[in-house]
């Protein structure tokens, strides 16, 4: 029996459906983390489960219970805001055992699982400070300290590290991650940072308008998106498309050509896939890391370097394709952005040719589902040698 | 830009204390008259006392300004307690709901504010009147918690429609009911609005002169404004005397404002935003 059941849930502002007949099982244990473009429904989605809004129809389901008419406070949840909504006139010891104290448990319990919230988190030195004289970062701790000390069932983080500085940041994700495995409790969380669900989901969500587009683990969603939204979202920097027409297919391969690029691309559809029709509108998709540098039988991209980032082990590098442009690119310019492992010292300006392989790209149909897969991962990383 | 800068501030600030002149001038000649004789009043109002006196407060004193003085703080503290807590729970329901007849209800309690005591005072006097409630504190302390829920209301709802929802989310996740997310989270942190709605009312109430005199007309009820009163005969009035009893009057008011003006002026400048 999964954990957390969510089962065709609807959430309706007046004519607005924020939340579209969603569906999915979190089992005990399980890190899940929703992602989606603002506004697409996550917070709606999380504040659902925690009983901060009312449903519109469909169930909720913890341990098999149907909580969805229950009070917030008797799901069994807790929730961690992201401006951490600590109680201002409390010290931090009185936020954390607030709602034990509400319940009416003994002071003895209260202070026990206080204190041993605070030792998890290492903030017993500012137990009897106010929520004022603490870091963003202490802040947040506190906030998570206050939820594990109700010892919830389900915990729920909505955004909770953007408040924070990047390098705060990805040292709480990693403090996040031990308190998983430290706990082993079941966590839902939402987030519009890729690193932050990357890094700490066993799943990830992925919504879109109120619907989910797709879920899996995050190499998963990263090596067979279903579509060409869950691909263009997850990645940074994004995936490189290019618009391009079907031309003949046969025996599970169809051959793409793309104005300005000379030749066509012979791709081998994933199992199952419909081939697109001549004459139809397709997407190549490629990863930065994707772009070779000899030719392997697929497209040539010469171009200039219009802009180059050195980050030490890997350098990203922004490339003027002339008349042959990425669609919906990272830049607004149309530029693809190439990846290497390595330091590079060319210059703005400077010419750079790239190579498509048709075994390492991925392909949309008309209807934008994915219908060709890069052949092995390998690949990708055999071609940047 | 210094020089300009300068000659700006030197302007404001000759405004500003001219201004306080203005206001502060009648206290103090207030205090310095009630130590002066009667004659002395008549005939050098401007001049200071031959001799520095304090009959003049005795003879306040001696019409029983002790009851007064603490008829007006009862009655004061009853009425601003009444108001508070009426004012802040509908003010808080208020600013929650989405209700259009809550709204409604929102929009009469404003109207409410803009009604004159006066045009009501003679239906509100025989309701009293008929409630057998003259010359009982409740007979003031009701209309003047009346007067002051409207004003207080408008205050608290533009309070609560800034304080932060998560704070109150946390509380419900924490388990509290509406009633406790009032007690424990809202009022705790409403200091400042408390303190200058108190103040504020505190002020009127204090001073309010029209429906003390026609609802309380036994010695022994009469608050500060109209036991000094007394001290005017139909021929003669003792001066000396009033302005000893004002003197007496003002000061408590004074303090408590002085004490602590941080949070009134800090409250209202919230309601521009
Ligand atoms: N109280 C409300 N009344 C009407 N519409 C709302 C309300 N709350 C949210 N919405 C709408 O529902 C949609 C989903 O909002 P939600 O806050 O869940 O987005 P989100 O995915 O959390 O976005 P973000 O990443 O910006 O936080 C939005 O289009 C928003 O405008
Ligand atoms: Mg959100």
């Amino acid at each position: 029996m999964p954990h957390l059941e969510i089962k065709n849930l609807v959430k309706k502002y007046g004519d607005f459906t924020a939340v579209k007949d969603v569906s999915f099982a979190v089992e005990q244990g399980e890190f899940v983390v929703m992602v989606g473009p603002s506004g697409c429904g996550k917070s709606t989605l999380l504040r659902s489960i925690a009983g901060l809004e009312e449903i519109s129809s469909g169930e909720i389901c913890i341990n098999g219970r149907d909580i969805s008419r229950d009070e917030p406070s008797d799901r069994g949840v807790a929730m961690v805001f992201q401006n951490y909504a600590l109680y201002p006139h409390m010290t931090v010891r009185q936020n954390m055992g607030f709602a034990l104290k509400i319940a009416g448990a003994p002071k003895r319990e209260v202070n026990e699982a206080v204190e041993r919230a605070a030792a998890i988190l290492r903030i017993q030195e500012q137990l009897d400070k106010r929520p004022k004289a603490l870091s963003g970062g202490q802040k947040q701790r506190v906030a998570i300290g206050r939820a594990i000390t109700r010892s919830p069932d389900v915990f729920l983080f909505d955004e909770p590290l953007s408040n924070l500085d990047a390098a705060l940041r990805s040292q709480m994700r990693i403090e996040l991650g031990r308190l998983h495995t430290e706990l082993g409790a079941t966590m839902v969380y939402v987030t519009h940072d890729q690193t932050e669900a990357m890094t700490m989901a066993s799943r990830i969500v992925v919504l879109h308008d109120g619907i989910i587009e797709q879920i899996g683990t995050p190499l998963d969603l990263y090596n067979e998106p279903h579509n060409r939204f869950v691909a263009g979202f997850l990645g940074s920097p994004r995936m490189n498309f290019i618009e391009a027409r079907a031309e003949q297919s046969r025996e599970g391969m169809v051959s793409v050509s793309a104005p300005g690029l000379d030749g066509s691309l012979r791709i081998k559809l994933k199992a199952g896939a419909d081939a697109p029709a001549p004459g139809e509108k397709v997407t190549v998709g490629v990863r930065p890391e994707a772009f070779g540098e000899h030719d392997a039988g697929g497209w040539t991209i010469k171009g200039s370097i219009a802009v180059i980032e050195s980050l030490g082990r890997e350098t990203l590098v922004y490339l003027d394709g002339g008349q042959v442009r990425a669609t919906d690119s990272e830049s607004h310019e149309g530029y693809f952005a190439v990846h290497r492992t390595r330091q590079i010292t060319a210059r703005h300006g400077d010419g750079l040719t790239v190579t498509v392989d048709p075994n390492a790209v991925f392909l949309f149909g008309p209807d934008d589902e994915t219908i060709a897969f890069p052949q092995s991962h390998h690949s990708i990383i055999h071609n940047q040698v | 830009m210094g020089s300009r800068f300068r000659f700006v501030n030197v302007v404001l600030y000759g405004a500003v204390s001219l201004w306080s002149l203005f206001v502060l001038l009648p206290l103090v000649w207030m205090v310095i008259a009630s130590s002066k004789t009667r004659r002395e009043i008549f005939l050098d109002p401007l001049g200071l006392p031959a001799q520095f006196r304090l009959d003049a407060f005795e003879r306040a004193w001696s019409v029983g300004m002790g009851t007064f003085l603490f008829n007006s703080a009862i009655i004061t503290f009853f009425s601003v307690i009444v108001i508070v807590v009426v004012s802040g729970m509908a003010a808080y329901v208020l600013a929650r709901s989405d209700n259009k007849w809550m709204q409604l209800v929102y929009l009469m309690i404003v109207a409410g504010f803009a009604v004159p005591v006066q045009a009501v005072l003679v239906p509100l006097f025989q309701m009293v009147s008929e409630a057998g409630m003259l010359n009982s504190r409740a007979a003031i302390v009701l209309p003047y918690a009346a007067y002051g829920v409207p004003f207080t209301t408008i205050l608290f709802y533009a309070f609560f429609l800034d304080f932060p929802r998560e704070l109150e989310e946390a509380a419900r996740l924490d388990g509290c009911g509406r009633l406790q997310i009032f007690f424990r989270i809202i009022l705790p942190l409403s200091g400042p609005a408390i303190a200058s709605a108190a103040i504020f009312q505190a002020v009127f109430i204090w001073n309010e002169f029209v429906l003390a005199l026609l609802m309380l007309t036994k010695p022994a009820l009469k608050t500060l404004p109209v036991g000094i009163l007394q001290l005017t005969g139909e021929f003669t009035a003792d001066w000396p005397a009033i302005m000893a009893g004002l003197s007496i009057a003002v000061l408590p008011i004074l303090l408590i404002f002085i004490l602590a003006q941080k949070y009134f002026v800090r409250s209202l400048a919230g309601l521009g935003k």
